[in-house]
């Protein structure tokens, strides 16, 4: 994200992919994240949109979680979010995916989301978050494709 | 034309108008025109600058807008019927400038008064509700003209609407700004600043609807200035009531300029690589960063004003600022 006093289009800091922030692609208002890699940057402080960060290190896609009304990130049938942790200061975030988002890249994440190092686990305990678990594959693919495909868990597993 | 030196013929421009200027001279105001040599640079021969008989080998149009400022201390002719024609500006200790805000490629400067002591950013508690943004604009402006700045919030009377101001105020009250917090309505808080002002020459700017006017009202009675209510159905905004500028005198000593009110306020001779000195709590990080002076403090790694913004030594509002106002310049 090489535009970060901007809400337009950017380059991916990350994968060099040009990034349309055009809300009819994505469907979101914000878009901070990479829909290529789904790394994101870390330019938001207090609030989603505030661009007050100062750290503006790379922020890598480490899991998925799910949106509930009352215990927001929690695990669910709720809205899919991405969950980033910052390469510098390890501020970890939530966002949300957005419409043109890679599906397959966001198995990977999920994928990778079941081998996680202790110190990041023990980062989201803190944070309180709850990620997708193994046996959440299911319902995310259902969530990105609309059916369980045999083809997708063979490539998870 | 050889300019005219009587001491009785200098004064100090209290207001200007379109093409007409108010000159303080002995406590008389005499409506002064300006000598068209003014507008113009005249360009003499290097080979004898000294010479008695000095041919004019070229003239310039001069770059400013307007050459004579509120405050500028000035020489003028005396014609025989009370006016007088400006024709020669003496130099001045201090300006407070902005580019013209006039169409066209060639950027002008616009000097919005000389000869000040501070600068007094004025602000509304509430309506129209303050944008730090430009408070941080005026700040630049005023620490790299070298004047200090008092901040002064008005309308105190109606700071019960806007919960964060106090959180607001704070950031620049640990950078050492002075804040004086007013109402020309109830008259808080006007005894104190009355004590800063005195004896100063001060210039008052702002956005329109933040109560300039009324503040030099309730500062010096009896001025009966013309305000208006800030508009109802356009969120709050001020409508344009002072539309020039004006130089008062006060009664407990010194002066105060009164401007119109300014939606627009860029920065006038102010290089981006030197914009970060002038952001009083980044300066001190200055040239402490992994590329030195080449740094534009964003997306360098190993820079120290980054990370004292991450230390919570800078506020990230102000830096926030120094990068809006980084990415003009």
């Amino acid at each position: 994200m090489n535009c970060p006093n901007t809400f337009g289009d950017f380059k991916c800091a990350h994968c060099g992919q040009i990034v349309s922030s055009a809300h009819w692609l994505s469907g979101v208002n914000n878009r901070n994240h990479c829909s290529y890699c789904l790394w994101s940057r870390h330019l938001d402080l207090y609030a989603a949109g505030d661009r007050l960060s100062a750290c503006k290190a790379t922020m890598q896609p480490i899991a998925l979680t799910s949106k509930r009304s009352r215990n927001k990130y929690s695990r669910g049938r709720g809205e899919l979010m991405l969950v980033h942790l910052c390469t510098d200061c390890s501020e970890i975030s939530i966002n949300r995916i957005a419409a043109d988002d890679d599906a397959d890249t966001l198995l990977e994440v999920f994928n990778d989301s079941c081998s996680l190092s202790n110190r990041t686990l023990n980062l989201l305990l803190e944070n309180e978050i709850d990620i997708l678990p193994p046996e959440g594959l299911p319902v995310l693919q259902l969530q990105l494709f609309g059916k369980i495909t045999n083809i997708r868990l063979a490539k998870i597993v | 034309m050889k300019p005219n030196t009587n001491e009785h013929d200098q004064g100090v421009v209290y207001r200007k108008t379109l093409g007409h200027y108010t000159v303080r001279a002995n406590g008389r105001d005499i409506d002064c025109v300006l000598s068209s040599l003014l507008r113009k640079q005249l360009i003499y021969p290097i080979a004898d600058p000294t010479s008695l008989r000095r041919r004019v080998q070229k003239v310039r149009e001069v770059e400013h807008i307007d050459p004579v400022a509120i405050g500028d201390h000035v020489r003028f002719i005396r014609a025989g019927d009370g006016s007088g024609m400006i024709n020669q500006v003496l130099p001045r200790h201090s300006t407070l400038s902005r580019p013209a805000p006039v169409p066209g490629q060639r950027v002008f400067e616009q000097v919005i008064v000389s000869n000040v002591d501070q600068v007094i950013p004025v602000f509304a508690a509430a309506s129209p509700t303050p944008k730090w943004g430009l408070l941080d604009r005026y700040l630049v402006s005023a620490e790299a003209s070298e004047l200090p700045a008092l901040i002064v919030i008005n309308k105190l009377d109606m700071a019960s609407k806007n919960r964060r101001l106090e959180a607001d105020l704070e950031i620049y009250r640990r950078i050492g700004y002075k804040i004086r917090m007013v109402s020309s309505v109830t008259g808080q808080g006007l005894d104190e600043l009355q004590a800063l002002l005195a004896g100063r020459t001060s210039v008052l700017i702002g956005k329109s609807g933040v109560g300039k006017t009324s503040l030099l009202n309730a500062i010096q009675p009896g001025l009966g200035l013309r305000i208006k209510e800030v508009g109802r159905g356009d969120l709050g905004k001020g409508r344009h009531t002072t539309t020039h500028l004006e130089m008062f005198g006060l009664d407990i000593g010194g002066a105060l300029v009164d401007t119109p009110g300014m939606r627009e306020f860029g920065l006038w001779d102010i290089n981006g690589e030197d914009l970060a000195l002038y952001f009083p709590e980044m300066a001190g990080y200055v040239g402490q960063c992994k590329f030195g002076l080449s740094c534009r403090h964003d997306l360098e790694p190993g820079c120290a004003i980054r990370q004292a913004v991450m230390a919570e030594k800078v506020s990230p509002y102000r830096y926030k600022s120094y990068l809006n106002l980084r990415e003009e310049l």
